[in-house]
C-alpha cells in the first residue's frame, strides 16, 4: 500500500473515531459515590478492608482508609485507577491540589477542590 | 534457494477494515444498549498505540527481517510456496505465536512489551490494535528460527504471521458473547480471549492462542471463561495514564528502576529482568500463584474451579475449619 493513502488512513480513522466519540458523550469522567468508591478499592486491592472513605465534592477522587494505610483512588476516563498513598508529592494547584507519585506508569493526578474542601484535603494529605 | 519473494503485507490492507469494523461494533453497543462499552481516550490511546507499531515495524522490522534472511541461506530445505505449505506454515506458526505470547506473560523482559496489550481497562475493537511499539527489543523473533530452517521463507512466514494478528482482531468484543460450539472447541474466540485479558485471579496466565485454542488444551493453560465470573478487564495494578510513550515504556523503566537499585546480587538483578512478573527480592510482590493462593483464601469455594485446579485443596479447607 501507498505509504500516503496509508497515513491518510489511519490519520482519518483516529481523528474521526475520536471525533464521533467525544461527541457522543464518551469522554465523560467516572463520579464516584461512597458505596461504589468502596467496591471499586476492593477490586484494586481484595486484600483490604476499606474503613474510611472521603469524596471530592466533584465525585472524581476518593481518600481511602484501610488498616494498612491510605490510599487514593481516581477517575481515569470512565474506569478508576488506585494507588497507595507512599512515596508521593503534593502541590498547591489552582484548582486544588497535585498529587505526584514516582511512578512513570501513574505520574499523578490533579484533585480539584472547592473553597469549602481544599483545606480539609490538604490537612488529609499532611497526615497520610 | 529463491530470495526474492513477495506476499503482501496483509496487516496494512487490513487497516479500513479495521476502521469499518470499529464503526459497526460502535453502533451495535449504541443501538442495543450492550455488548461492550468505549471511552474516549483509551480509544484514542489505543489507535495511537496501533499507528505507531506500524511504524515501529517501519523503524526496526529490517533488524528482524535481516536475521530471517540471514537463516534462510544457511536453511537445508526449501519447501516452495504451495497451497499445503503455506496452510502447514500458518499452523506450525500459530504453535510459534502461542509460545511466545505464552513467554511474554511469564518473562518480564518478554512482558514488558506485551504488557501495553493489556493496559486498557476497557475491551473493545480498539484494543486488538493497542500493540507493542518495543517487539523487536525481546528478541523473541529467535522463536521463529525454526520455521525458517525448515524450509518455509521468511516472506510467507512474515505474512502468515501477519494474518494471524488480523483473525485476533475480530476477537476483542463483548457484542459475541459464544460461537457454535465446534468452534468455540477448536478456534480461540471472543470468549476465550476475554478470559485472555481478565485481571481476576482465575483468569491469570490462561489462554494464549492466537488462531487455535487448542495449543491451551495441549499445553495446560486454557481456561474457559465463566458466567459467574464476570471478566474484569486490565492489569493487576492497572496504569493511570493514557500517554502512548508512558504505555509504551511503562514496565521498561520498572525494570530499570528495580534492575539498578542499590544493594541486589546479580542474581537478584537478573530475576527482575527476566523472573515471572511479580518477582520481588524482598517477597513484598505478588506473582500470579500468590494472587491465585490469596483469591482461594478468600474464596474457598472456588477451590478447583478452572483456573485453580493446580492448587492443593487440603490447606485453605483447615484454615477455613479453624476460623
Ligand atoms: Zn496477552
Ligand atoms: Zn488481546
Amino acid at each position: 500500500m501507498p505509504l500516503e493513502i496509508l497515513l491518510v488512513l489511519v490519520g482519518g480513522g483516529i481523528g474521526g473515531i475520536t471525533l464521533l466519540l467525544h461527541l457522543t458523550g464518551k469522554s465523560r469522567q467516572r463520579v464516584l459515590t461512597p458505596g461504589s468508591a468502596r467496591s471499586e478499592w476492593a477490586r484494586h486491592a481484595p486484600d483490604d478492608t476499606v474503613t474510611d472513605v472521603t469524596l471530592t465534592h466533584d465525585g472524581h477522587v476518593a481518600l481511602i482508609r484501610t488498616p494498612a494505610g491510605v490510599g487514593l483512588l481516581w477517575a481515569f476516563g470512565a474506569d478508576t485507577v488506585a494507588r497507595p498513598l507512599q512515596d508521593f508529592d503534593w502541590l498547591d494547584h489552582p484548582r486544588g491540589v497535585r498529587i505526584q507519585f514516582h511512578d512513570f506508569g501513574a505520574p499523578g493526578v490533579v484533585i480539584r477542590l472547592d473553597d469549602l474542601e481544599r483545606k480539609h484535603w490538604r490537612h488529609l494529605l499532611e497526615t497520610a | 534457494m529463491t530470495d526474492q519473494l513477495t506476499f503482501p503485507d496483509a496487516v496494512q490492507w487490513a487497516v479500513p477494515f479495521f476502521i469499518a469494523a470499529i464503526l459497526a461494533e460502535f453502533l451495535w453497543i449504541a443501538i442495543k444498549g450492550r455488548g461492550g462499552r468505549y471511552e474516549t481516550r483509551d480509544a484514542v490511546t489505543s489507535l495511537i498505540m496501533g499507528a505507531g507499531n506500524i511504524a515501529s515495524g517501519f523503524l526496526l522490522g529490517f533488524i528482524a527481517y535481516g536475521f530471517f534472511m540471514w537463516l534462510w541461506r544457511i536453511a537445508p530445505l526449501d519447501l516452495g510456496t504451495s497451497i499445503p505449505v503455506i496452510v502447514l506454515c500458518f499452523v506450525l506458526d500459530d504453535l510459534r505465536y502461542y509460545w511466545v505470547h505464552r513467554f511474554g506473560h511469564r518473562i518480564r523482559w518478554v512482558w514488558a512489551s506485551h504488557v501495553n496489550h493489556h493496559s486498557s481497562q476497557h475491551y473493545n475493537l480498539t484494543t486488538a490494535l493497542r500493540q507493542t511499539w518495543t517487539y523487536t527489543f525481546t528478541f523473541m523473533m529467535v522463536v521463529r528460527a525454526p520455521l525458517i530452517l525448515l524450509g518455509f521463507h521468511p516472506a510467507m512466514v512474515l505474512f502468515v504471521g501477519g494474518l494471524n494478528l488480523i483473525y485476533q482482531f475480530w476477537i476483542h468484543t463483548e457484542a459475541i458473547g459464544k460461537m457454535p460450539r465446534w468452534f468455540e472447541a477448536v478456534m480461540n474466540t471472543p470468549s476465550h480471549h476475554r478470559a485472555h485479558h481478565g485481571r481476576n485471579a482465575r483468569y491469570l496466565d490462561c489462554n494464549y492462542a492466537g488462531v487455535f485454542i487448542i495449543w491451551d488444551k495441549l499445553f495446560g493453560t486454557f481456561v474457559p471463561e465463566q458466567d459467574d465470573d464476570r471478566v474484569d478487564y486490565g492489569l493487576v495494578h492497572n496504569i493511570g495514564t493514557f500517554n502512548p510513550l508512558r504505555v509504551a515504556f511503562h514496565e521498561w523503566v520498572a525494570i530499570w528502576r528495580d534492575a539498578t537499585q542499590p544493594g541486589l546480587s546479580l542474581r537478584q538483578r537478573l530475576a527482575y529482568c527476566f523472573a515471572p512478573p511479580g518477582y520481588s527480592h524482598d517477597g513484598s510482590r505478588d506473582g500470579s500463584d500468590a494472587i491465585k493462593a490469596k483469591h482461594l483464601a478468600r474464596h474457598p469455594e472456588d477451590h478447583g474451579t478452572p483456573g485453580f485446579e493446580r492448587f492443593d485443596k487440603k490447606m485453605p479447607n483447615t484454615q477455613a475449619k479453624n476460623a
